[in-house]
């Protein structure tokens, strides 16, 4: 399994990396849409993408319609990763084509239930 | 400035240091901030605004609290304000402005939250929007103090 981590707070990238690091799970990272979309393209494929919504340059909503426009179904798995937690952003993550959603602050138990809800157990 | 509207940011505080370095501050007495009153060594600010509201919040720690929240955070000693050490005090400003974004979309308040911005320094002072008056809301861990400023006009 390979995952990609974007967010533009390098403590929260670093965060999620240890995560992945203690549950052997092969990772790279980028910090904002528009990197992350590269490092796709470079370092791909991945199987999942932890899409933090606020971030400069391109944000987390249209890095999913990125992918989504540039891979289709084939493309990573999408779990956005927010401090947001409302009704209408749940709808217009999914809409984008987002396929979980989780909101800061999280545990890693939560995290790790995201993931197995995406197909991907690792505890 | 009413409390409905300055509880949503003190409880996203409390719940992002529970859940995220599992501690739990000690909340003190709100009081109104006098101009050009000094907080901490470390900010992080945070403006918003939407259609009926503009506002800002700031989370200002001195040197001791912002390391032990690194290393609570990140599992790892630091000695100095790092650039990661400013990233984790943004990122909980961030996280703090998310949830109380969430909590106020309930009493119809809504508004977008900038990226933001960490100033650091011992004496700095903390500009927030126009003439509004700045609540501060003040916590205790161990023997240090912080605070968080919360800032908010209804139009």
């Amino acid at each position: 399994m390979k995952v990609l981590i974007i967010d533009d707070s390098s403590s929260m990238r670093m965060l999620l990396g240890r995560i992945l690091d203690d549950l052997g799970v092969e990772h790279d990272q980028a910090q904002d849409g528009r990197e992350a979309l590269q490092v796709l393209e470079t370092e791909g494929p991945f199987d999942l993408a932890l899409v933090d919504w606020q971030m400069p340059i391109m944000d987390g909503i249209e890095f999913v319609r990125a992918v989504r426009s540039d891979y289709g179904s084939s493309g990573p798995r999408l779990l956005m990763v927010t401090s947001v937690n409302l009704l209408e952003s749940v709808v217009e993550a999914l809409e984008a084509g987002a396929d979980e959603y989780i909101m800061k602050p999280f545990t890693k138990e939560a995290l790790l239930e995201k993931m197995a809800m995406l197909g991907f157990e690792l505890s | 400035m009413d409390a409905n509207f300055i509880n949503p940011f003190v409880s996203a505080l409390v719940n992002s240091l529970e859940t995220m370095l599992n501690i739990t501050p000690e909340r003190g007495t709100p009081y109104l901030k006098k101009e050009g009153q000094t907080q901490g060594d470390i900010s992080a600010i945070i403006g918003f605004a939407g259609p009926n509201v503009t506002g800002s919040v700031a989370l200002s720690l001195p040197t001791p609290v912002a390391l032990k929240f690194y290393s609570l955070m990140m599992g790892e000693k630091v000695y100095r304000i790092t650039n990661d050490v400013q990233d984790v005090v943004g990122e909980l400003a961030n996280i703090v402005a998310g949830g109380a974004k969430t909590e106020l979309s309930a009493q119809n308040i809504t508004f977008n939250i900038s990226i933001p911005t960490v100033v650091v320094g011992p004496g700095h002072t903390i500009g927030h929007k126009g003439d509004i008056p700045v609540m501060v809301i003040p916590f205790e861990i161990g023997k240090h103090r912080f605070v968080l400023e919360v800032t908010m006009k209804l139009e």
